[in-house]
């Protein structure tokens, strides 16, 4: 994202908006590049007034000659100044992973993972015995490049895991075998990123354990999350392994109620 | 289009926040499902939704639109979703929508035992589930825990810290209701997961109790 410097008036509305704290008011409002991810939430929240630059700042400094102010509302840019300029390889995929109203040019999907349990029970990716394991990074708020990430993909590699192939992470990989990326992308930072696999129940522990000795040093937050099909009668089956492994199950989550099924079976 | 796994907050304050939402799995079940996913979001409609949201709200970011305009913009592809503030109101929709028979990947997402327990109650025994372990990982750097209840809500955390904390010093400052507040905060959340009825309450507990 950037700001056109003739047009903004320093308002600095966009300031909070911003999901990474890239944007500071220095007379006019500067994005800083690098830490920007090109999510674009700014651009859709504030309302665009389309004031004349020249006539806002004229009013403000009439308004402080009598020491009066005048705020814009909370959602606006008076002038429209942020625009979205054209992205190239490698920075668009900032934008492809941090955007959620773009879609990914590989996967077809939008947002930043694949639908995994949302829809299992009409894919049955997830049948008996398997458990899905899911690490997104750089959430909440914080944003993680992928130079990160690839620490935990190839430790995660390392003990076999095997990568959702219809995850835009997997398809940043040059060999999900050893779940190394591309290397012109490991600069570039998004606001999360999701490494997605499958295994077995048995081996939750050993997949949790990696990624507990991989988080510890990492400079950015990561959310863990796991699912699997229920039993016949509803019966979660990775209870006592997330439990052998240290870790608590939230109060809540997503419960798919096996209510779908295929068009033409 | 929606990740609302992650929403923080305790068992008490979680028990108003239920998100209701149908997911065509693409090549299985996704052609021509339009009609299926509008029929859903008709459906959640009559039952007083506190939000709605589907993949057309992705496409057609920034424009605003009242609930019925989102029915009829409904796309083909991707997911449509309502969030409830309470479990009547869900228990509600939720015995229509089984009635209904879409064949579409049907979702809840909220307490994993209250959830069980409304499946239950509808004749159904749930298929898959899915848990978050908690966030990990330099966790000295996330925000307090009342501006996660509150950015956790957005289904891509597109609600910033800054812009929750803001909102919740306006609200102390008197400069600004919690409702109208709420409804701010909602606004960067494109796919419509968001809860501007719990955001509200979250907000009026912050002013209470002077947190920053």
């Amino acid at each position: 994202m950037k700001v056109d410097p003739k047009k903004c008036v320093g308002c600095g509305n966009c300031v909070p908006v911003c999901t990474m704290g890239a944007i500071h008011v220095n007379g006019v409002a500067e994005v800083n590049e690098d830490e920007c991810v090109e999510c674009g939430t700014c651009r859709r929240f504030l309302r665009i007034e389309g004031l004349n630059p020249t006539f806002v700042r004229l009013v403000r400094a009439v308004l402080a000659a009598f020491r009066l102010q005048y705020r814009a509302p909370l959602d606006v840019c008076p002038t429209g100044a942020l625009y979205q300029p054209d992205l190239t390889w490698p920075r668009i995929v900032r934008k492809s992973f941090s955007d959620p109203t773009t879609v990914h040019a590989e996967t077809g999907i939008g947002g930043r993972g694949t639908e995994e349990i949302k829809t299992n029970d009409v894919t049955g990716r997830l049948g008996p015995g398997e458990v899905g394991i899911v690490v997104e990074l750089g959430r909440p708020g914080l944003g993680v490049r992928f130079k990160e990430l690839q620490r935990f993909s190839m430790a995660l590699a390392e003990i076999g895991a095997v990568f959702e192939k219809n995850n835009p992470v997997t398809h940043l990989m040059t060999d999900p075998n050893t779940g190394q990326l591309k290397e012109d992308v490991l600069e570039e930072k998004v606001y999360s990123a999701i490494i997605e696999m499958k295994t077995t129940v048995e081996r939750v522990p050993e997949f949790l354990s990696v990624i507990n000795r991989v988080g510890k040093s990492s400079p950015t937050v990561f959310g863990i999350a796991i699912s699997a099909k229920c039993g016949p009668n509803g019966e979660i089956p990775y209870i006592e392994a997330v439990a052998e492994a240290g870790y608590e199950l939230s109060l809540n989550g997503k419960t798919n109620l096996g209510l779908g099924r295929r068009a033409n079976p | 289009m929606t990740n609302t796994l992650y929403r923080q907050g305790t068992r008490e304050n979680l028990k108003g926040d239920y998100v209701l939402f149908v997911h065509p799995a693409k090549g299985y079940n996704s052609e021509g499902c339009e009609p299926k996913l509008q029929q859903f979001l008709k459906i959640c409609l009559k039952y007083n939704p506190v939000n709605i949201g589907s993949e057309a709200d992705l496409k057609k970011p920034g424009v605003p639109r009242t609930f019925e305009e989102k029915v009829e913009s409904v796309m083909n592809t991707g997911a449509a979703a309502a969030v409830f503030d309470n479990l009547d109101s869900l228990k509600k929709a939720l015995k229509e929508v089984k009635e209904a028979d879409l064949g579409i990947s049907t979702i809840i997402t909220g307490l994993i035992d209250e959830v069980d327990q409304v499946c239950r109650e509808a004749g159904i025994t749930r298929h898959s589930v899915e848990h978050h372990l908690g966030f990990h990982g330099n966790t000295r750097r996330l925000a307090p825990q009342r501006v996660l209840e509150i950015n956790s809500m957005c289904g891509h955390g597109c609600v910033s810290f800054k812009l929750v904390s803001k909102m919740i010093e306006q609200v102390k400052l008197g400069l600004i209701t919690p409702k109208k507040a709420a409804q701010l905060l909602a606004k960067p959340c494109t796919c419509g997961v968001f809860n501007p009825a719990r955001a509200e309450i979250l907000l009026e507990e912050a002013r209470e109790k002077g947190e920053n």
